[in-house]
Protein backbone atom coordinates (compact mmCIF):
# COMPACT_ATOMS: atom_id res chain seq x y z
CA UNK A 1 0.00 0.00 0.00
CA UNK A 2 1.36 3.51 -0.95
CA UNK A 3 0.77 5.84 1.70
CA UNK A 4 0.06 9.18 0.71
CA UNK A 5 2.06 10.89 3.65
CA UNK A 6 3.03 14.42 1.63
CA UNK A 7 -0.28 14.79 1.13
CA UNK A 8 -1.31 14.63 4.56
CA UNK A 9 -0.33 18.34 5.48
CA UNK A 10 -1.92 19.90 2.41
CA UNK A 11 -4.62 17.90 2.91
CA UNK A 12 -5.08 19.59 6.45
CA UNK A 13 -3.86 22.84 4.81
CA UNK A 14 -6.98 22.61 1.99
CA UNK A 15 -4.22 22.56 -0.51
CA UNK A 16 -5.34 19.31 -2.62
CA UNK A 17 -7.13 19.26 -5.83
CA UNK A 18 -10.77 17.50 -5.17
CA UNK A 19 -9.73 14.66 -7.43
CA UNK A 20 -6.68 14.00 -5.09
CA UNK A 21 -8.03 14.84 -2.02
CA UNK A 22 -10.90 12.29 -2.86
CA UNK A 23 -8.38 9.51 -3.21
CA UNK A 24 -6.65 10.27 -0.04
CA UNK A 25 -9.22 10.70 2.02
CA UNK A 26 -10.32 6.94 0.47
CA UNK A 27 -6.82 6.01 1.65
CA UNK A 28 -7.63 7.51 5.09
CA UNK A 29 -10.80 5.56 5.31
CA UNK A 30 -8.69 2.12 5.04
CA UNK A 31 -5.03 3.26 7.00
CA UNK A 32 -4.92 3.50 10.32
CA UNK A 33 -1.14 4.54 10.43
CA UNK A 34 -2.10 7.00 8.50
CA UNK A 35 -4.75 8.52 10.33
CA UNK A 36 -2.89 8.20 13.12
CA UNK A 37 -0.19 10.59 11.54
CA UNK A 38 -2.35 12.83 10.10
CA UNK A 39 -3.76 13.64 13.76
CA UNK A 40 0.03 14.37 14.87
CA UNK A 41 -0.21 16.73 12.36
CA UNK A 42 -3.13 18.50 13.25
CA UNK A 43 -2.28 18.54 16.71
CA UNK A 44 1.36 20.15 15.63
CA UNK A 45 -0.68 22.82 13.38
CA UNK A 46 -2.52 23.39 16.55
CA UNK A 47 0.32 24.33 18.92
CA UNK A 48 1.80 26.15 16.50
CA UNK A 49 -1.40 28.20 15.93
CA UNK A 50 -1.36 28.79 19.80
CA UNK A 51 2.16 30.49 20.03
CA UNK A 52 1.86 34.06 20.68
CA UNK A 53 1.74 36.35 17.79
CA UNK A 54 5.29 37.95 17.27
CA UNK A 55 5.79 42.12 18.37
CA UNK A 56 4.32 44.53 15.78
CA UNK A 57 5.89 47.63 15.22
CA UNK A 58 6.87 50.07 17.34
CA UNK A 59 5.31 53.31 17.80
CA UNK A 60 8.19 55.21 16.21
CA UNK A 61 8.50 52.76 13.33
CA UNK A 62 7.06 55.20 10.92
CA UNK A 63 9.07 58.28 11.92
CA UNK A 64 12.51 56.31 12.40
CA UNK A 65 11.82 54.59 8.82
CA UNK A 66 10.64 58.25 7.35
CA UNK A 67 14.02 59.59 8.63
CA UNK A 68 15.72 56.77 7.34
CA UNK A 69 14.32 57.61 3.50
CA UNK A 70 15.02 61.30 3.94
CA UNK A 71 18.54 60.65 4.23
CA UNK A 72 18.46 57.93 1.94
CA UNK A 73 17.34 60.79 -0.47
CA UNK A 74 19.74 63.23 0.31
CA UNK A 75 22.60 62.82 -2.03
CA UNK A 76 25.80 65.18 -2.26
CA UNK A 77 26.30 68.23 -3.86
CA UNK A 78 27.71 67.05 -6.82
CA UNK A 79 25.19 64.16 -6.95
CA UNK A 80 22.50 66.59 -6.70
CA UNK A 81 23.86 69.33 -9.38
CA UNK A 82 24.11 66.13 -11.73
CA UNK A 83 20.73 64.96 -11.08
CA UNK A 84 19.69 68.40 -12.06
CA UNK A 85 21.96 68.78 -14.92
CA UNK A 86 18.94 68.87 -17.59
CA UNK A 87 17.04 70.98 -16.17
CA UNK A 88 19.98 73.66 -15.57
CA UNK A 89 20.84 73.59 -18.81
CA UNK A 90 19.25 76.38 -20.45
CA UNK A 91 19.52 78.87 -17.68
CA UNK A 92 22.81 77.81 -17.86
CA UNK A 93 23.37 78.97 -21.24
CA UNK A 94 21.73 82.27 -21.02
CA UNK A 95 23.70 83.17 -18.33
CA UNK A 96 27.10 82.45 -19.98
CA UNK A 97 25.50 84.26 -22.85
CA UNK A 98 25.21 86.97 -20.63
CA UNK A 99 28.43 86.83 -19.16
CA UNK A 100 29.99 86.26 -22.52
CA UNK A 101 28.18 89.61 -24.03
CA UNK A 102 29.44 91.56 -20.80
CA UNK A 103 32.75 90.62 -21.19
CA UNK A 104 33.01 91.59 -24.62
CA UNK A 105 31.25 95.10 -24.23
CA UNK A 106 33.64 95.79 -21.35
CA UNK A 107 36.43 94.79 -23.50
CA UNK A 108 35.57 96.90 -26.53
CA UNK A 109 34.99 100.00 -24.03
CA UNK A 110 38.62 99.50 -22.71
CA UNK A 111 40.27 98.99 -26.10
CA UNK A 112 37.93 102.88 -26.54
CA UNK A 113 39.65 104.34 -23.57
CA UNK A 114 43.47 103.15 -24.50
CA UNK A 115 42.74 104.59 -28.22
CA UNK A 116 41.69 107.66 -26.53
CA UNK A 117 44.74 107.92 -23.92
CA UNK A 118 47.43 107.17 -26.93
CA UNK A 119 45.66 110.33 -29.01
CA UNK A 120 45.49 112.52 -25.94
CA UNK A 121 48.04 114.73 -27.41
CA UNK A 122 46.05 115.36 -30.54
CA UNK A 123 42.65 115.68 -28.50
CA UNK A 124 44.17 118.28 -26.36
CA UNK A 125 45.97 120.04 -29.79
CA UNK A 126 42.06 120.26 -31.03
CA UNK A 127 41.05 121.64 -28.10
CA UNK A 128 43.37 124.18 -28.24
CA UNK A 129 42.76 125.22 -32.09
CA UNK A 130 38.86 125.24 -30.64
CA UNK A 131 40.11 127.81 -27.80
CA UNK A 132 41.44 129.87 -30.05
CA UNK A 133 38.57 130.80 -32.31
CA UNK A 134 37.10 129.66 -35.86
CA UNK A 135 39.75 128.43 -38.34
CA UNK A 136 39.98 130.93 -40.54
CA UNK A 137 42.71 130.97 -43.23
CA UNK A 138 43.40 128.26 -45.20
CA UNK A 139 46.73 127.81 -43.66
CA UNK A 140 45.55 127.24 -40.40
CA UNK A 141 42.82 124.70 -41.66
CA UNK A 142 46.06 122.85 -43.54
CA UNK A 143 47.61 122.42 -39.74
CA UNK A 144 44.85 121.35 -38.21
CA UNK A 145 43.40 118.72 -40.72
CA UNK A 146 47.63 117.62 -40.54
CA UNK A 147 47.65 117.68 -36.68
CA UNK A 148 47.24 113.94 -36.43
CA UNK A 149 50.68 113.38 -38.25
CA UNK A 150 52.67 115.18 -35.91
CA UNK A 151 54.95 113.12 -34.07
CA UNK A 152 54.11 112.30 -30.39
CA UNK A 153 55.59 114.82 -28.23
CA UNK A 154 58.33 113.16 -25.50
CA UNK A 155 56.60 112.38 -22.31
CA UNK A 156 53.32 111.72 -23.94
CA UNK A 157 52.08 108.14 -24.36
CA UNK B 1 -5.32 36.64 -10.73
CA UNK B 2 -7.47 38.45 -8.42
CA UNK B 3 -6.85 42.64 -8.41
CA UNK B 4 -3.46 43.27 -5.77
CA UNK B 5 -5.29 45.83 -3.80
CA UNK B 6 -1.37 47.38 -3.31
CA UNK B 7 -0.86 47.44 -6.64
CA UNK B 8 -2.97 51.44 -6.90
CA UNK B 9 -0.77 52.26 -4.18
CA UNK B 10 2.37 51.48 -6.00
CA UNK B 11 1.58 52.99 -9.35
CA UNK B 12 0.73 56.03 -7.27
CA UNK B 13 3.77 56.34 -5.55
CA UNK B 14 5.62 55.43 -8.93
CA UNK B 15 4.02 58.72 -10.00
CA UNK B 16 5.16 60.81 -6.86
CA UNK B 17 2.95 60.11 -4.48
CA UNK B 18 4.50 59.98 -1.35
CA UNK B 19 1.50 59.07 0.78
CA UNK B 20 1.02 55.86 -1.43
CA UNK B 21 4.36 54.79 0.02
CA UNK B 22 3.46 55.59 3.53
CA UNK B 23 -0.23 53.67 3.36
CA UNK B 24 1.70 50.50 2.10
CA UNK B 25 4.28 50.50 4.69
CA UNK B 26 1.38 51.05 7.32
CA UNK B 27 -0.63 48.17 5.63
CA UNK B 28 2.64 45.73 6.12
CA UNK B 29 4.73 46.89 8.41
CA UNK B 30 3.04 44.73 11.05
CA UNK B 31 3.30 41.76 9.30
CA UNK B 32 6.85 42.58 8.13
CA UNK B 33 8.07 43.02 11.76
CA UNK B 34 6.56 40.03 13.40
CA UNK B 35 7.77 38.08 10.37
CA UNK B 36 11.83 39.62 10.99
CA UNK B 37 11.03 38.67 14.96
CA UNK B 38 10.39 34.82 14.27
CA UNK B 39 13.85 35.01 12.74
CA UNK B 40 15.96 37.21 15.15
CA UNK B 41 13.73 37.27 18.04
CA UNK B 42 14.53 40.64 18.85
CA UNK B 43 12.18 42.95 18.83
CA UNK B 44 14.19 46.15 17.62
CA UNK B 45 16.35 44.43 15.57
CA UNK B 46 13.21 42.74 14.22
CA UNK B 47 12.13 46.24 13.73
CA UNK B 48 15.44 47.33 12.05
CA UNK B 49 15.29 44.59 9.30
CA UNK B 50 11.38 45.08 8.56
CA UNK B 51 12.75 48.86 7.82
CA UNK B 52 15.37 48.00 5.64
CA UNK B 53 12.87 45.80 4.04
CA UNK B 54 10.65 48.74 2.99
CA UNK B 55 14.03 51.02 2.12
CA UNK B 56 14.40 48.98 -0.61
CA UNK B 57 11.09 48.95 -1.79
CA UNK B 58 11.54 52.16 -1.66
CA UNK B 59 14.55 52.07 -3.68
CA UNK B 60 13.32 49.68 -6.40
CA UNK B 61 9.90 50.76 -6.51
CA UNK B 62 10.53 52.38 -10.22
CA UNK B 63 11.53 48.66 -11.21
CA UNK B 64 8.48 47.39 -9.47
CA UNK B 65 5.74 45.52 -12.26
CA UNK B 66 1.91 45.47 -11.25
CA UNK B 67 2.34 41.26 -12.39
CA UNK B 68 4.01 40.81 -9.14
CA UNK B 69 1.92 40.72 -6.00
CA UNK B 70 3.16 42.96 -3.26
CA UNK B 71 2.48 41.52 -0.65
CA UNK B 72 4.82 37.98 -1.91
CA UNK B 73 7.28 41.07 -3.13
CA UNK B 74 7.38 42.22 0.38
CA UNK B 75 7.91 38.80 2.08
CA UNK B 76 10.67 37.59 -0.49
CA UNK B 77 12.53 40.55 0.21
CA UNK B 78 12.24 39.97 4.01
CA UNK B 79 13.19 36.53 3.51
CA UNK B 80 16.05 36.78 1.89
CA UNK B 81 17.28 39.41 4.28
CA UNK B 82 16.55 37.29 7.05
CA UNK B 83 18.39 34.11 5.95
CA UNK B 84 21.35 36.35 5.09
CA UNK B 85 21.14 37.69 8.40
CA UNK B 86 21.23 34.65 10.31
CA UNK B 87 24.24 33.49 7.62
CA UNK B 88 25.89 36.02 9.03
CA UNK B 89 26.32 34.33 12.64
CA UNK B 90 24.58 37.10 14.79
CA UNK B 91 22.18 34.86 15.95
CA UNK B 92 23.98 31.60 16.73
CA UNK B 93 23.70 31.77 20.54
CA UNK B 94 21.04 29.34 20.77
CA UNK B 95 21.51 27.51 24.18
CA UNK B 96 20.55 31.14 25.42
CA UNK B 97 17.80 31.35 23.56
CA UNK B 98 17.09 27.88 24.76
CA UNK B 99 18.12 28.87 28.03
CA UNK B 100 14.90 30.37 28.55
CA UNK B 101 16.02 34.24 28.56
CA UNK B 102 12.93 36.51 27.37
CA UNK B 103 13.41 37.48 23.60
CA UNK B 104 10.09 39.37 23.51
CA UNK B 105 8.73 42.47 24.58
CA UNK B 106 6.82 42.77 27.52
CA UNK B 107 3.99 43.91 25.45
CA UNK B 108 4.26 40.94 23.92
CA UNK B 109 3.99 38.48 27.06
CA UNK B 110 0.08 36.93 27.43
CA UNK B 111 -2.33 39.57 28.27
CA UNK B 112 -3.46 39.93 31.62
CA UNK B 113 -6.19 37.53 31.49
CA UNK B 114 -3.80 34.81 31.52
CA UNK B 115 -3.22 32.55 34.79
CA UNK B 116 0.34 32.15 35.87
CA UNK B 117 0.46 28.63 34.62
CA UNK B 118 -1.24 29.62 31.51
CA UNK B 119 1.94 32.16 30.79
CA UNK B 120 4.49 29.46 31.63
CA UNK B 121 2.82 26.81 29.37
CA UNK B 122 2.87 29.99 26.44
CA UNK B 123 6.33 30.68 27.50
CA UNK B 124 7.54 26.87 27.37
CA UNK B 125 5.56 27.15 23.97
CA UNK B 126 7.89 29.19 22.76
CA UNK B 127 10.67 27.87 23.68
CA UNK B 128 9.84 24.99 21.99
CA UNK B 129 9.58 26.67 18.80
CA UNK B 130 12.11 29.03 18.99
CA UNK B 131 13.87 25.45 19.19
CA UNK B 132 12.33 24.10 16.79
CA UNK B 133 12.82 27.16 13.91
CA UNK B 134 16.84 26.91 14.80
CA UNK B 135 16.93 23.04 13.68
CA UNK B 136 14.75 23.63 11.10
CA UNK B 137 16.91 23.77 7.40
CA UNK B 138 16.51 27.43 6.27
CA UNK B 139 13.73 27.05 3.40
CA UNK B 140 11.82 24.32 5.73
CA UNK B 141 12.01 27.16 8.40
CA UNK B 142 10.54 29.94 5.89
CA UNK B 143 8.36 27.91 4.51
CA UNK B 144 6.86 26.89 8.13
CA UNK B 145 6.91 30.63 9.45
CA UNK B 146 5.25 31.66 5.98
CA UNK B 147 2.47 29.36 6.17
CA UNK B 148 1.53 29.00 10.02
CA UNK B 149 2.43 32.24 11.12
CA UNK B 150 1.60 34.61 8.37
CA UNK B 151 -1.20 32.30 6.60
CA UNK B 152 0.47 31.98 3.25
CA UNK B 153 -1.08 29.58 0.24
CA UNK B 154 1.04 27.67 -1.08
CA UNK B 155 1.27 29.30 -4.18
CA UNK B 156 2.09 32.52 -2.46
CA UNK B 157 4.96 30.84 -0.19
CA UNK B 158 6.06 29.41 -3.38
CA UNK B 159 6.29 33.08 -5.40
CA UNK B 160 8.23 34.29 -1.91
CA UNK B 161 10.53 31.00 -2.20
CA UNK B 162 10.96 31.01 -5.71
CA UNK B 163 10.05 27.73 -5.98
CA UNK B 164 7.47 25.13 -7.33
CA UNK B 165 4.13 24.64 -5.64
CA UNK B 166 5.52 20.49 -5.21
CA UNK B 167 8.62 21.82 -3.73
CA UNK B 168 6.56 24.24 -0.87
CA UNK B 169 4.27 21.38 -0.48
CA UNK B 170 7.28 18.76 0.50
CA UNK B 171 8.74 21.97 2.78
CA UNK B 172 5.66 22.64 4.68
CA UNK B 173 5.08 18.88 5.22
CA UNK B 174 8.21 18.15 6.50
CA UNK B 175 8.88 20.90 8.77
CA UNK B 176 4.91 20.01 10.22
CA UNK B 177 6.25 17.19 10.75
CA UNK B 178 9.09 18.13 12.42
CA UNK B 179 6.29 20.59 14.69
CA UNK B 180 4.30 17.51 15.24
CA UNK B 181 7.19 15.88 17.02
CA UNK B 182 8.82 19.07 18.96
CA UNK B 183 5.90 20.39 19.84
CA UNK B 184 3.74 16.80 21.17
CA UNK B 185 4.16 18.17 24.86
CA UNK B 186 1.96 20.72 23.81
CA UNK B 187 -0.37 18.94 21.73
CA UNK B 188 -4.08 20.50 21.97
CA UNK B 189 -6.54 17.22 21.64
CA UNK B 190 -7.31 16.96 17.78
CA UNK B 191 -10.72 16.47 16.18
CA UNK B 192 -11.19 13.51 14.14
CA UNK B 193 -12.85 14.83 11.37
CA UNK B 194 -11.31 16.24 8.59
CA UNK B 195 -10.68 19.43 7.63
Amino acid sequence: MNHPREDLTALLDGALAPARRAVVERHLAACDACRAELGALRAGIAALAAVPPAPGPSPFFGARLEARLAGAAQPGLLARLAGWRWRLAAPAAALAASVAIAVGVVRQHRRDVEAMAAHLDLLEDYEVVASVGDVSTAEDAQIVASLDQLAPREGRP
Amino acid sequence: MAQDPDAELMAAFQRGDASAFRAIYERHARAMVAFCHRFVRDAARAEELAQDVFVKLHGSAGRWQPSARLKTYLYRIASNHCLNELRRGEYGARATERGGSPARDADALPDGGATPEDAAVGAALERAVRSLLDDLPEKQRAALVLCRFEGLSYEEIAEVLGTSVSAVKSLVHRATVAAAAALAPFAIPAKEALP
